[in-house]
């Protein structure tokens, strides 16, 4: 391990959880059925994720009804985008002049 | 907490596809998914067929007073039901440019229907100013919304609803004037929905793909 060089938050680094940041950080709000969409995960994976990222801090949950229909809707945290800045910021310097 | 190797070439490309991932990801979340190239398409035929029936009937009274607000009616209320569907079939939360976009169109669509509504009552429709200020609307709707998705081939829509309304200016009689809607809703409307519709194909078929 090289010293000096920052560290990555690995709540962060997972494929699918940096995935769906990356994903929530574009949006206000998203719905699980669209997050699985655009990250091509199974429910199953998606839900394990969620949990992880929701225990983290890095999003928070809402269930509400449309119609008589239940939606799960997820926004990212202030920690959240924090982390991700922080993340985004530990990539730059270990990849340093490759970017 | 994770702190791969500089000097690690598999490490490094694996840090390169975490960025390229964030990339992929963040523009996906930008993309505007509302599915609308079908309002297009609807609008463009709503369009076509008051046109249409206006041509097929010229001395109806009944036709010049209530052909066109009849098709747009029709439009405005076959919109709010498909929009609503839409809706409940794939609930999900727009992003600020989503938002953006329906509002401009939203509140064009309200903006026309008090500037109709009112011409109307007072039997000042479809004259020639009043039909390029249409075109105007119109076209600004398309220029607000290419720049704000920055969609060169919506700003190429707003420039031809804009040449639309000065060629109005330019119009001879009434049917030049719907020689000029009659493009206008068959190429900025229908044509342009037909090429949305592929465009909002396509990237489904990649995000499915993808997945």
């Amino acid at each position: 391990m090289a010293e000096g060089l920052p560290e990555l938050d690995p709540v962060i680094h997972g494929k699918l959880r940096l995935a769906i940041l990356s994903l929530l950080l574009a949006r206000d709000e998203a719905d699980f059925t669209w997050l699985r969409k655009k990250a091509g995960a199974t429910d199953g994976n998606l839900s394990v994720q969620m949990v992880k990222l929701e225990e983290a801090g890095y999003v928070a949950m809402e269930k509400r009804f449309v119609g008589r229909k239940p939606q799960t809707i997820y926004r990212m945290t202030a920690k959240g985008r924090e982390a991700l800045a922080k993340y985004v910021d530990a990539l730059k310097s270990l990849l340093g002049e490759a970017l | 907490m994770m702190n791969p190797e500089s000097g690690d070439e598999a490490s490094r490309m694996e840090l390169v596809q975490r960025i390229r991932l964030m990339e992929s990801m963040v523009e996906e979340g930008r993309l505007y998914t509302a599915q609308c190239g079908w309002i297009f398409v609807l609008w463009g035929i709503v369009g076509l067929v008051a046109v249409g029936w206006q041509y097929l009937q010229p001395d109806s009274r009944w036709v010049g007073m209530w052909g066109w607000p009849v098709c747009l009616l029709a439009g405005a209320v076959l919109t709010g039901i498909g929009r609503a569907f839409q809706k409940r079939e794939s609930p999900c939360g727009g992003g600020t440019r989503s938002r953006s976009v329906e509002a401009v169109w939203g509140m064009m669509g309200v903006a026309l229907a008090i500037y109709i509504s009112s011409a109307m009552v007072r039997h000042l429709g479809w004259q020639y100013s009043f039909t390029a200020a249409i075109l105007i609307m119109v076209g600004m709707a398309h220029a607000i919304s290419a720049a704000i998705l920055r969609w060169r081939v919506q700003g190429l829509v707003a420039g031809i609803w804009w040449a639309g309304a000065v060629a109005t200016f330019f119009a001879r009689s009434q049917w030049d004037v719907e020689l000029v809607l009659l493009l206008e809703m068959g190429l900025g409307m229908a044509l342009f929905g037909l090429y949305a519709m592929m465009m909002e194909r396509r990237s489904c078929g990649e995000v499915n793909k993808n997945g």
